[in-house]
């Protein structure tokens, strides 16, 4: 009887330290040294667009793919580190990551795939309130509106800054948008926030008390779950869930309410238009030749067909977005 | 060693070398073993002081020691407001508490006192399998339970996460061990005194309430006083069922969301590093975890010097 028990340690023994040794060599995407697999990671905003395209090249090529999308500023985090090999961006490159990324010695090659409208949003059995101006938005979810739990307490700082629609109804205002990791968090406040906050010597920022997520699926939830929600994702999103949420039109003051329309966000008439971004690393795009085919692949027209696909605004020409890939050029031309 | 191990007459009994050394090798063995716990106490202390006081450090150089009082806890615009995760966990601990006490001093009461053999052995196991439930699971089934169907039916004004749904969800968690606990500590009683108060003409439930309840006080004092420390250390059921990852207002309303000093520690550690501002988030985990060390200190020595106080020698 001893005797088995000793064997039954041994064999146990065994066991564990070959599973041990043998658990370093399974690549889950994120090893891409030649071996085909590409590593994609960055903005959830851009993910739709990237997660079709390898989805159709690894089908073709059975290259292994990995699309995640934990947010823009995580995204260049994973880039500068070297650990992914396409970063989605859903707003340029910032200073400090172009700095994190030349230390590192990584280059960057920014391509520019698309266009988004930037969707304000609330729930469908709201019909008190149709367009909000860039400074309506600020007097409810700017740096000054903390603690604002319904509409109407933002009524007085909406009074001072003047240009708003108040008086706003006596509601709940549950606030459902995305948190600092998100390039749709860091372009709303860009885009709405950023110039009025400077005048009022304000830190431009939103309010901090809301429901946060890094996930637009959830944020679409939680719109759809209050009559009176509020929030802001890409278009696509709102294109998917139009049946529980709806759009508003947004005016920056000079142009009048807008909607967010295919035709409005490629012309600009509707004010919250970005650009979406693919940053590629030129380096790893040299040692791995999928990679290369897969950006290739990306900007052909079967690839760019993605973006109306999923639900966003293509570029009127692509002409020089192939050749900066063509030429491999570096840096960025949105924040040079 | 050396007294012992002589006679009266002054043999020496102690043995070979060989069997000294193996004896010697043995006893540092063990002794390694209880100073390396007291090591890696210190240990954690030790690199829990070091961030938490570049933290102090930073707001301190930033000019900015009032983000220690503000609006409430928002670590990556920089509010960093300690009263809001404090009221928050204390909230839910008390809450837990509620729900825990009087289910497991009724368990308790019942397995020891009026319990036959059989059900005894059927029951306690089942209360072991209480035990056993994953914190993880608990937290879903408050998300998806006690939230919608419970707190949101009862109290209309509620939302899905909320201190109460979360409280409840700890409570269900703490209750086998308040359970356990106590009834060990009233089987613990001698049978003597039971049968003195029934000799003097008690019924069965005024032997339990005046005699057995008041002897057992110390050990049932302890196991609340586990319990309570056990909730306020509980992460994972406050990470998915209280909300506010991201940060809350200093609130006391049970019925809306709320961050304890766990799941505030659980989501910077876990969450994004992306911050709007200057930096100091991180570091603030380090400063939460010193704070949550020293309020379980503070509650074991409380623990044993109430234990102590109570202690009845039979």
């Amino acid at each position: 009887m001893k005797r088995a028990t000793w064997w039954i340690a041994v064999l146990a023994a065994v066991a564990l330290i070959a599973a041990a040794c043998s658990s370093d060599d399974s690549s889950d995407g994120g090893d891409s040294g030649g071996s085909g697999a590409i590593a994609i990671s960055g903005s959830s905003t851009v993910e739709p667009i990237s997660a079709v395209n390898a989805q159709a090249f690894s089908e073709d090529t059975g290259a292994g793919i990995s699309v995640a999308g934990p947010g823009t500023g995580d995204g260049f985090k994973a880039f500068c580190a070297g650990d992914t090999d396409i970063s989605d961006a859903s707003r340029p490159i910032k200073d400090s990551e172009k700095e994190s990324c030349a230390e590192a010695g990584i280059d960057i090659v920014e391509l520019n795939v698309a266009i988004d409208g930037l969707s304000v949003l609330t729930s469908n059995n709201n019909s008190a309130v149709a367009c909000l101006t860039f400074n309506d938005l600020y007097a409810l979810l700017g740096p000054e509106s903390t603690g604002f739990g319904t509409w109407d307490a933002a009524n007085d700082l909406a009074a001072e800054i003047g240009g708003t629609t108040q008086p706003y109804p006596a509601a709940d205002l549950s606030v459902t948008a995305p948190g600092e990791e998100s390039g749709t968090y860091d372009t709303f406040v860009e885009l709405v926030l950023e110039d009025l906050a400077e005048e009022r010597g304000q830190e431009a920022a939103t309010r901090p008390d809301y429901t946060a997520s890094p996930n637009d699926n959830v944020i679409i939830e939680g719109i759809a779950g209050s009559d009176t929600s509020l929030g802001w994702v890409g278009y696509a999103f709102f294109l998917e869930n139009q049946d529980r949420v709806q759009a508003l039109q947004v005016d920056d003051g000079t142009s009048g309410c807008a909607e967010p329309t295919p035709d409005s966000i490629a012309s600009g008439a509707y004010p919250l238009s970005r650009p979406l971004f693919i940053y590629v690393n030129p380096a790893k795009a040299e040692a791995n030749p999928s990679l290369a085919d897969f950006v290739d692949f990306y900007l052909s027209d079967e690839g760019l067909a993605a973006v109306e696909q999923t639900g966003y605004v293509p570029l009127a020409d692509y002409t020089d977005v192939r050749a900066r890939w063509e030429a491999r050029e570096t840096g960025s031309v949105a924040n040079p | 060693m050396t007294q012992a191990t002589h006679t009266a007459t002054g043999i020496d009994l102690s043995g070979d070398r060989r069997r000294r050394r193996r004896e010697s090798v043995v006893r540092g063995l063990f002794l390694a073993a209880g100073l390396l716990s007291v090591a890696i106490s210190l240990a954690i202390i030790l690199s829990l002081i070091g961030e938490a006081w570049n933290f102090v450090k930073g707001l301190i150089d930033a000019n900015d020691l009032g983000a220690l009082w503000t609006v409430g806890w928002f670590p990556r615009r920089g509010l960093y407001d300690i009263p809001t995760i404090v009221i928050a966990t204390i909230l839910i601990s008390l809450v837990a508490m509620v729900v825990a006490v009087p289910l497991g001093l009724g368990a308790a009461t019942y397995l020891s006192e009026y319990a036959s053999p059989r059900a005894r052995r059927v029951l306690k196991p089942i209360l072991e399998i209480l035990a056993g439930i994953p914190s993880v699971v608990l937290g879903y089934w408050a998300l998806t339970f006690i939230g919608p169907d419970v707190v949101q039916r009862v109290f209309t004004s509620g939302g899905v996460f909320s201190m109460l749904s979360a409280g409840i969800a700890v409570g269900v968690l703490i209750t086998p061990l308040v359970a356990a606990v106590s009834e060990d500590a009233m089987r613990a009683v001698p049978q003597s005194l039971r049968e003195a108060s029934y000799g003097l003409g008690a019924n069965k439930a005024t032997t339990v309430r005046k005699v057995v309840l008041p002897a057992a006080i110390s050990g049932i004092t302890a196991s609340l006083i586990l319990a309570f420390s056990r909730a306020l250390g509980e992460t994972m059921i406050v990470f998915m069922a209280a909300g506010a990852v991201g940060g809350s207002l200093r609130t006391f309303d049970v019925l809306g969301p709320g961050q304890t000093m766990t799941a505030a520690v659980a989501s910077l550690a876990t969450g994004t590093d992306q911050v709007a501002g200057e930096g100091l988030a991180f570091q603030s985990l380090f400063f939460v975890g010193l704070l949550l060390f020293f309020f379980t200190l503070l509650l074991n020595w409380l623990s044993n010097r109430i234990v102590r106080r109570f202690r009845e020698v039979y």
